[in-house]
């Protein structure tokens, strides 16, 4: 066929490099609403479910019975499920009606029930419900902070920009597993440096990632991964019982966690037993309430290129958000796997969880050139920096990030790079040389930075743990040898775990290590004149206001 | 515990007590109100006084210069179940009783070792132990460390494990 010129110029845009699919619902290519899920159906007996979502008890998998029994709240459920879905559906839209009075209806659904009811909403009203069940009053962001050589002074020195860039939450994970302590330290000591009060996790295998949230090196959890269905689950090698258990092991050491999960997932791993990907996800939502975990990161992650590809996939996403927020939990809402070659659609990818505003709008920024992203890319990396503060700044809404100078990143990042060198000084790991420091003060990506003799790194990392070395060494370093207030930042982290106030539901800190949650600052939105607004919070948009590179009207000459 | 917990709880409602007083929420109280509520959160600004480390240490006691002078062990820093506690009926006077349910577990948890613990988790992994591997360790977490609530949840992991094909040789 002779080609039509517009068609020929159109197959190159970006938008062709996508992978779009038709819908397959027996194999779970289906967003939401898939002909092979169940209708929402309960039957109670003596205060236990005997029947739900068309299932009876004795052919409940684990998933079921777990759900049945720790997720729904048995005394209103038969009420809830004889509501009509659409009815429930309003409520969330209805600035008459209040986020309790929602709860009261969503803490009693099954997973079909709650698909449904998602299904009701679209892209639009799906923003109204965040706006309204976002737990906290105040959205955030986190970012990743990463390089693909896990260069130590860089995490470091990207740390403190972050911190100083607004995210309350940072994420490391490693290109080499045995790296994972060295990371680890190099994030925390950083983002303290940066801004006291950021809260810093290292994603590993289950147990490393335990071990370091044990001796003080970390925060947070967040990459504690549930699924949908009973074999993806077992595949993963948990159980619902191994992973609330682990919830718990987690508080138990005083650290805050989030479960993982998300669209696309179960897809991914081969077993959607042809149901679809929100019916899946709404099975995950619920098990992580009945564990009594605060938080979920969800909104297909590391899985968006599933939900992406097929029709109403980005606003299944939201959806899932939304859902997770509806159980009441803190949603770290995706946005963060690059999925997209177009940069219109990247942009699409994080609006409605921006324009609705989440706890957490990406669980993953990233915090360097998508380069030097181990997590696979961001979605969005430090190259779109300016052009999210000029959305902020546009639309009057909070991203969680704001402009900063070019002089307060550089003064930052040396103070973040010498702070990690006096540390690794005074724990007698590997040097870090004054080249070094000067590298990360002025770097972009690891390639800007000197190289480090890994092998020896990893030999260190290793050394440390068999050593015993734990955050009061740090602090003991940072505190000898001139840096005590980046040491006394990492000290006031550690008394937080022993008071647990940032085990409640959607915690971060100010830079007073003052607790910021849905318990002591809870979402007030119920329409106009209600809640958050960026245009209403004085320090935060006088930051975003002042675009660095705006133009002066006084000075203008014309 | 949890039971104990319900129990108290119901008795405190008859004898017509508010569950968090005024009084109570103040800095500077020295007793611990029998019932935590969202008005004491956060614990660290309103009652730090109760917060103790696990060898009883306030946690204003804590400084740079005593971890100078080394008098701070690496595991001095650990959440103890009393603000466990403290903090399951701050979650659930916020409307969130599963996150009570899930403190009440970690409290029980926080006596047992760490090296423990992680062995305790991978035991409950698909396909790691038999039944009787589970109920032992149930036998552990009621007998070496009071832990009742953990205890049950492994007896119901080994009873749905057994019928769900999730034990050992199942695979």
């Amino acid at each position: 066929m002779k080609r039509q010129k517009r068609f020929e110029a159109l197959k190159k845009r970006p938008i062709h490099k996508d992978t779009f699919v038709d819908e397959w619902p027996d194999e779970g290519f289906v967003a939401m609403m898939g002909p092979n899920d169940p209708k929402p159906s309960i039957k109670v007996e003596n205060g236990v479910i005997t029947e739900m979502d068309g299932k009876k008890r004795e052919d409940f998998d684990l998933i079921d019975l777990y759900i049945a029994k720790y997720a729904i709240n048995i005394d209103n459920v038969e009420k809830v499920m004889a509501t009509d879905s659409t009815k429930i559906a309003r409520m969330l839209v209805d600035p008459n009606v209040s986020r309790d009075e929602v709860l009261k209806y969503t803490s009693a659904l099954t997973p079909a029930k709650a698909e449904e009811v998602i299904s009701k909403l679209d892209f639009g009203e799906m923003i109204m419900g965040v706006k309204k069940m976002r737990p906290r009053y105040k959205p955030a962001n986190q970012c990743h902070v990463t390089n693909t050589v896990d260069n130590p002074v860089e995490i470091a020195a990207d740390a403190a920009e972050a911190a100083l860039r607004g995210f309350p939450e940072q994420e490391t994970t490693t290109a080499v597993a045995r790296y994972a302590p060295f990371n680890a330290i190099s994030i925390l000591v950083g983002s303290q440096t940066g801004r006291p009060g950021v809260l810093t996790q290292c994603s590993v295998e289950e147990a490393t990632e335990l071990q370091l949230g044990m001796r003080g090196f970390t925060a947070y959890a967040e990459t504690i991964s549930v699924y949908g269905t009973d074999r993806v689950f077992t595949d993963g090698d948990d159980t619902p019982w191994s992973k609330g258990f682990l919830a718990s092991c987690y508080a138990s050491r005083g650290l805050k966690m989030r479960f993982t999960s998300g669209a696309g997932s179960e897809v991914l791993m081969g077993y959607p037993e042809g149901k679809s990907m929100l019916y899946l996800e709404a099975r995950c939502i619920l098990l992580t309430k009945g564990s009594g975990v605060q938080g979920l990161q969800n909104g297909a992650v590391s899985c968006i290129s599933m939900p992406g590809a097929v029709p109403n996939g980005l606003r299944e996403v939201l959806g899932e958000n939304l859902l997770c927020m509806m159980c009441d939990i803190e949603c770290a809402s995706g946005c963060d796997q690059t999925f997209s070659a177009s940069d219109m659609r990247r942009t699409e990818r994080f609006m409605g969880q921006f324009i609705g505003g989440t706890d957490y709008i990406c669980s993953g920024y990233a915090a360097e050139d998508n380069y030097d992203n181990t997590f696979a890319g961001s979605n969005t990396d430090v190259n779109d920096y300016d052009d999210m503060y000029v959305m902020e700044r546009d639309l009057g809404q909070n991203y969680g990030i704001h402009p900063v100078s070019e002089e307060d990143v550089i003064k930052i990042r040396n103070k973040a790079a010498k702070a990690l060198q006096a540390v690794f000084d005074a724990l007698g790991l590997p040097k870090i040389t004054d080249e070094e420091v000067e590298a990360a003060t002025y770097a972009n990506t690891h390639d800007d930075m000197p190289k480090r003799d890994m092998v020896a790194d990893m030999k260190a990392a290793q050394n440390m743990m068999d050593r015993g070395i734990t955050a009061i060494d740090l602090i003991k370093a940072l505190a000898d040898n001139g840096y005590p207030e980046v040491a006394q930042a990492t000290l006031d982290l550690q008394k937080q775990k022993v008071c647990g106030d940032y085990l409640q539901t959607s915690s971060i800190f100010d830079s007073k290590w003052n607790v910021n949650s849905a318990v002591n600052n809870p979402n007030t939105y119920q329409g106009p004149g209600t809640g958050y607004r960026l245009y209403e919070d004085k320090d935060e948009w006088k930051k975003i206001k002042a675009l660095p590179w705006a133009l002066d009207p006084e000075h203008l000459k014309l | 515990m949890s039971e104990i917990d319900d129990l108290v709880k119901k008795i405190t409602q008859q004898l017509g007590e508010q569950s968090t007083s005024a009084a109570s929420s103040k800095t500077g109280a020295t007793s611990v109100p029998d019932n935590m509520g969202r008005n004491d959160y956060p614990l660290y600004g309103k009652h730090r006084n109760l917060v103790k480390t696990p060898t009883g240490k306030n946690l204003d006691d804590i400084n740079l210069n005593s971890i100078k002078n080394d008098q701070i062990k690496g595991d001095e820093m650990r959440i103890t179940p009393e603000a466990l506690k403290m903090q399951g009926e701050i979650a659930a006077s916020a409307g969130r009783p599963a996150i009570q349910k899930n403190f009440q577990r970690a409290a029980e948890l926080t006596k047992v070792p760490d090296a423990r613990l992680l062995q305790m988790y991978n035991a409950l992994r698909p396909y790691r132990s038999s039944k009787q591997d589970l109920l032992d360790i149930a036998d552990e977490l009621r007998n070496k460390y009071n832990a009742p609530i953990c205890a049950a949840w492994f007896e119901e992991a080994a009873k749905y494990y057994e019928s769900r094909k999730k034990l050992k040789g199942d695979n």
